[in-house]
């Protein structure tokens, strides 16, 4: 299984599923990430955690734990 | 006489005068500047009632009609995930408004348009303002406006607000605000459920509401409990069909938000951004570390430095008042009432404001240039060890100047839960005013090891903050916090919409925080000076002083002017060390002034308060100053502390400083902010942990240092 927070940086992939606590799926949803949509992995923190995601035209950060819950296609 | 809009006016005629319009978008969409533009100097800055959510007003007047314009909080969804959010949604349903403004980012429109068409199935009519158009135009991309108005059927006005273009055209386009005229389809059975529910509903936004509650969100408004029944009803039937309600309608939204961006985007070539190249540096593996450090100093010595100057000239201007009361024939009670404790305590108040003045500008800059979520970005994982998120570095490094603006930088969080994680450690972290008392201390006990002295007690005050946000996370049972966020892209911020909020943040405090400071200053001030007649050694203050040493005992202080200094220091930490000079060495006499050498002070004072702020600015840039300048020769009032304790007692004295209970206006803030209560909590809770650290030092010392 792809998970958002093992992406190599610069590769996109496409999001299939939010199997994230249901607070953090409508967050998730707010900002645009949603299945179906392609993510890139922008940068990792200088402390190695968070990472910077592009969803579409939005930047955004979010922590390894909460990328986790992310599931990419193959 | 040629009359130019008389000829729109009939238009106009359906818009009863002084219509209510509100501007609603996501965050960061330029919404502020747009405002600013609309409005001019007519915006007021104020709170939503009983929140401390911002709610920017303003009056438009138009040819021919008023409009009153209310800035709903920025929000990407109006199935809102922060308490700001649910305001937007609850406001819009609550309270119809004639027009909405519906700011979009044009290099963004994706994302914008699910908003948009949430508001379509509230059934309110919409004007589009696709800002930042010359970000979109940056990215690289070209727009076509007009399909997307063909698609909506609402006006769509390109604007880049900071600069003003547009502006006119989206005033005139008010009146043309219609009900956009696209509904997103559900996919079969959703859609069949979305309309049977909607049908049994009576207000304007029946489908939005309908969509709400078959997604199982909260929706604010009074129901009838038999269509909540038959709604949990057919939302129960959908899952057990292997829908789930909440995605498939976010995803529907998504699907036709989709479609439609992509419809106006007509061309693309992918460009390097400004906020592409910027952050290749400031978010750098290596210097983004130090890049973040150098900016929170800055932001740090804009808000002291500037502000310094101010506080003084403030104090300056009470000891005129002072000097002139006490050239009044008044008894002499009166006079030390007046002089020391009513312009005392107003004086204490108002010397908060440059600082909060200067702080909020920082902080607004910070905010809206977009570095606040990068610096939250590099943070975060060292603000995760206290499960808190990055964002709580700020207030927290502001905590080392003064804990007042501090308290109130907590804003700068998302959720009530952890604003107060962080407001109660904030009083930990050491303030400039404790640093007297330590040198004064680390220098007469600790002549060697002064500086790593006053170095130990910072850390311990940092380790004690982030160990209360802990605890408090634990016992509150929450998840731990999100670190999700956008990294909105660099921006700079409307300057008269920052002035006007710091100036309404500042005057909030004053009103709010104010008579609660002064009273606290007038209670400090009868202590010391009753029962009238007696000289300080037969006041109240020494009584209580030396009630309080059996509860010092077991830390070794035993001296009632040490123990005294403490009760004046729950005023403002800073007076301490002035207090035990007064106990040990006796008042200076403080002359009456006459009325033009008062002036004379005065004026002398504000131009010396002026250069001292022109002359900040390069001192901002300067390196800082870590190291306590040493005294050359012991003091008379070191000589005197050296025999009055051992340095073990000084060791635990110090540590009870440090921690105990935060300074009356820091109180009046959390007050301010969170409530009595908390306020309460804080004081007592802070007590405790500082006489047991205090003991715990001073047991420490006792075996390292010999008794």
């Amino acid at each position: 299984m792809r998970r958002l927070a093992d992406l190599p940086e610069d590769t996109p992939a496409r999001i299939r599923a939010l199997k994230t606590p249901p607070l953090l799926r409508r967050r998730l949803l707010a900002l645009g990430v949603r299945p179906g949509a392609e993510v890139r992995v922008v940068r990792r923190a200088p402390l190695g955690d968070p990472m910077e995601i592009a969803v579409g035209d939005t930047l955004i950060a979010i922590r390894h734990a909460e990328a986790a819950g992310v599931e990419l296609e193959e | 006489m040629s009359c130019p809009d008389c000829k729109s006016a009939a238009a106009r005629r359906d818009l009863v005068k002084s219509a209510r319009m509100v501007t609603i978008g996501n965050p960061n969409t330029g919404k502020t500047t747009l405002i600013n533009a609309l409005a001019g100097s007519d915006l007021k800055v104020g709170n939503w009632p009983g929140t401390t959510v911002e709610r920017l007003e303003a009056t438009l007047r138009l040819p021919g009609k008023e409009l009153l314009l209310v800035d709903l909080p920025g929000t990407y969804s109006l199935s809102p995930t922060t308490p700001e959010e649910a305001l937007a949604a609850r406001e819009l349903l609550a309270n119809p408004p004639d027009v909405v403004v519906n700011v979009v980012d044009a290099g963004n429109l994706e994302r914008n348009l699910h908003l948009t068409l949430e508001l379509a199935e509230l059934g309110l009519p919409v004007v589009l303002a696709m800002n930042l158009m010359d970000e979109a135009a940056a990215k690289g991309y070209t727009l076509d406006p007009a399909a997307l108005e063909k698609e909506l059927g609402v006006p769509v006005i390109p604007l880049v607000a900071s600069r003003g273009a547009g502006i006119e055209k989206l005033l005139g386009s008010l009146d043309q605000a219609r009900v956009p005229a696209l509904q997103v389809r559900y996919p079969g059975a959703l859609e069949s459920a979305v309309r049977e529910l909607a049908s049994r509903l009576e207000h304007p936004a029946r489908r939005w509401i309908a969509l709400a509650l078959l997604a199982g969100e909260e929706v604010p408004l009074e129901l009838d409990p038999a269509v909540q029944e038959f709604a949990r009803s057919r939302r129960a039937e959908l899952e057990r069909a292997g829908i789930d309600p909440y995605l498939e309608i976010e995803n529907a939204r998504y699907t036709r938000a989709h479609e439609l961006a992509q419809r106006v985007l007509v061309g693309s070539e992918p460009r390097l951004t400004l906020t592409d190249r910027v952050d290749r540096w400031v978010l750098h593996p290596l210097l983004g570390g130090p890049i973040f450090l150098l900016g929170m100093l800055l932001a740090f010595r804009f808000t002291f430095l500037f502000s310094t100057p101010w506080v003084d000239f403030i104090g300056g201007l009470q000891e005129v008042l002072a000097g002139w009361i006490r050239a009044l024939p008044l008894p002499p009670l009166a006079v030390s009432f007046l002089a020391d404790g009513l312009i005392g305590g107003v004086g204490t108040v108002i010397s908060f404001a440059p600082v909060l003045f200067f702080l909020y500008l920082a902080l607004a800059f910070l905010e809206t240039s977009g570095f606040l979520a990068r610096a939250a970005f590099i943070a975060d994982r060292m603000m995760l060890l206290a499960g808190l998120p990055g964002r709580a570095f700020i207030p927290l490094i502001l905590g080392f100047g003064c804990n007042v603006p501090a308290v109130y930088a907590t804003r700068v969080l998302t959720g009530r839960l952890d604003r107060l994680r962080v407001a109660m450690a904030v009083p930990f972290m050491s303030c400039s005013a404790r640093l007297p008392v330590f040198v004064l201390l680390a220098a007469v006990f600790f002549p060697e090891q002064a500086s790593l002295v006053v170095f130990g007690l910072y850390l311990l005050g940092m380790m004690v903050g982030l160990l209360t946000a802990w605890l408090i996370g634990r016992a509150a049972g929450a998840a731990p916090s999100s670190g999700l966020m956008e990294l909105p892209p660099y921006r700079l911020p409307a300057a008269r919409v920052v002035l006007k909020q710091a100036w309404a943040r500042t005057r909030s405090f004053l009103t709010g925080a104010g008579g609660f400071i002064t009273l606290a200053v007038v209670v400090i001030w009868a202590l010391l000076n009753l029962p009238p007649g007696t000289d300080m050694t037969h006041s109240y203050y020494v009584l209580l002083s030396s009630a309080l040493k059996p509860l010092f005992a077991p830390l070794g202080v035993d001296d009632w002017r040490l123990l005294g200094a403490l009760i004046p220091g729950f005023v403002a930490k800073e007076v301490v060390a002035g207090t035990l000079a007064l106990s040990y060495l006796g008042a200076e006499p403080s002359a009456a002034l006459g009325l033009l050498q008062g002036l004379g002070q005065i004026i002398a004072g504000f131009w010396s308060s002026v250069l001292a702020t022109l002359g900040a600015v390069p001192a901002l840039f300067g390196l800082p100053q870590l190291v306590p300048p040493a005294a050359d020769e012991p003091t008379a009032l070191q000589l005197a502390l050296a025999s009055a304790i051992t340095p073990a007692a000084a060791l635990a004295y110090m540590v009870y400083v440090l921690l105990y209970t935060p300074c009356v206006a820091t109180l009046a803030a959390i007050r301010h902010e969170f409530g009595r209560g908390w306020a309460l909590i804080a004081v007592v809770y802070e007590l405790i942990v500082a006489w047991l650290l205090a003991w715990g030092a001073y047991r420490l010392a006792l075996i390292w240092l010999g008794a």
